[in-house]
């Protein structure tokens, strides 16, 4: 789901990028605010954990690879604020040190895989408060909402053509929805299920499970 | 939260990193430029003008060895982050 450079027109780029500056900012002061002695080893750990766990690229069926994001786990485990510039921070890393997804696609990666990730999986996993795998179940609703979002920004670029040859992106949403969305709903979001919920239920202690349902 | 279980999941997972080189693969869409010419007969010209700036391109193409240091340069870029800004914090609020 890392869009790399080139792929997105400059519309798309600056459309995103006006959306996702002002949600950067106030994040960004959620996560301040919650930064102390005893939560920044827990998000900086849970941080490299998105980072390393995105570095597991899993073959599926059909010639492709994808990875689970973390985005989820972080986000039900302090909040999505937190979740999202976590991951987003780990998106602007791998952005641009080791060119994995482009500098002018990471507010579309961040909106996608941290935003929505983080969100969606909050709030399903909210909505199934105390349900034994609302972890897996979270987990999986946020990546895939996540790769709806990306396909939704990829598929509409072959929209910037000249003379119907696409400019950036060439597939439209007809491809990217099932490419994207299918393969998250089938692989990665198994993936990333297991992992968010083996992640949750081996390092949540015991009493605040009990202090918080 | 139990910090010491995280670190050993971190660990663990840390050791299994060149398990992540396996596959050949690329993500859907995250294709060679070359590949665009098989499917659809030309490179999409924002494709082919893009200009990578990356200073470890993808993770050191394949080497293990330099998957396992961008891990630890990656995790101690995180680690540095949220001590600084948690450091200035403190400072803030004294």
């Amino acid at each position: 789901m890392h869009i790399p450079d080139g792929y997105l027109s400059p519309s798309t780029v600056i459309a995103t990028y006006t959306l996702a500056i002002p949600l950067w900012v106030y994040g960004f002061k959620k996560l301040k605010q919650s930064l102390n002695e005893e939560t920044m080893p827990l998000i900086g750990a849970l941080s490299a954990l998105s980072f390393i766990i995105m570095m597991f690229n899993i073959p599926i069926p059909g010639g492709t690879s994808g990875h689970a994001v973390g985005a989820t786990l972080i986000a039900i485990l302090f909040n999505p604020w937190i979740g999202f510039i976590s991951v987003s921070l780990v998106l602007l890393i791998q952005s641009v040190i080791f060119g994995d997804g482009g500098i002018s696609a990471l507010a579309t990666n961040s909106l996608g895989m941290a935003f929505v990730g983080s969100f969606v999986g909050y709030y399903i996993f909210k909505l199934l408060k105390g349900k034994k795998f609302a972890p897996f179940i979270a987990g999986w609703s946020g990546i895939v909402a996540s790769s709806v979002i990306i396909a939704l920004i990829l598929g509409i670029q072959p929209f910037w053509n000249e003379n119907g040859k696409p400019l950036y992106f060439p597939f439209d949403l007809e491809t990217t929805i099932p490419a994207l969305v299918g393969s998250h709903m089938a692989f990665f979001g198994i993936v990333e299920g297991i992992f968010t919920q083996l992640v949750y239920n081996t390092i949540r202690k015991k009493e605040w499970i009990k202090k918080d349902f | 939260m139990d910090k010491k279980r995280l670190l050993i999941i971190l660990i663990i997972l840390f050791i299994l990193l060149p398990l992540g080189l396996l596959t050949e693969y690329s993500a859907w869409g995250e294709w060679d430029n070359e590949v665009y010419k098989q499917m659809i007969g030309f490179i999409p010209e924002g494709i082919k003008n893009a200009k990578s700036f990356a200073i470890i391109p993808d993770y050191g193409e394949g080497s293990v060895i330099m998957y396992y240091l961008s891990a630890l340069l990656g995790g101690a870029i995180l680690f540095g982050f949220f001590y600084f800004l948690a450091k200035t914090n403190k400072h803030e609020t004294n």
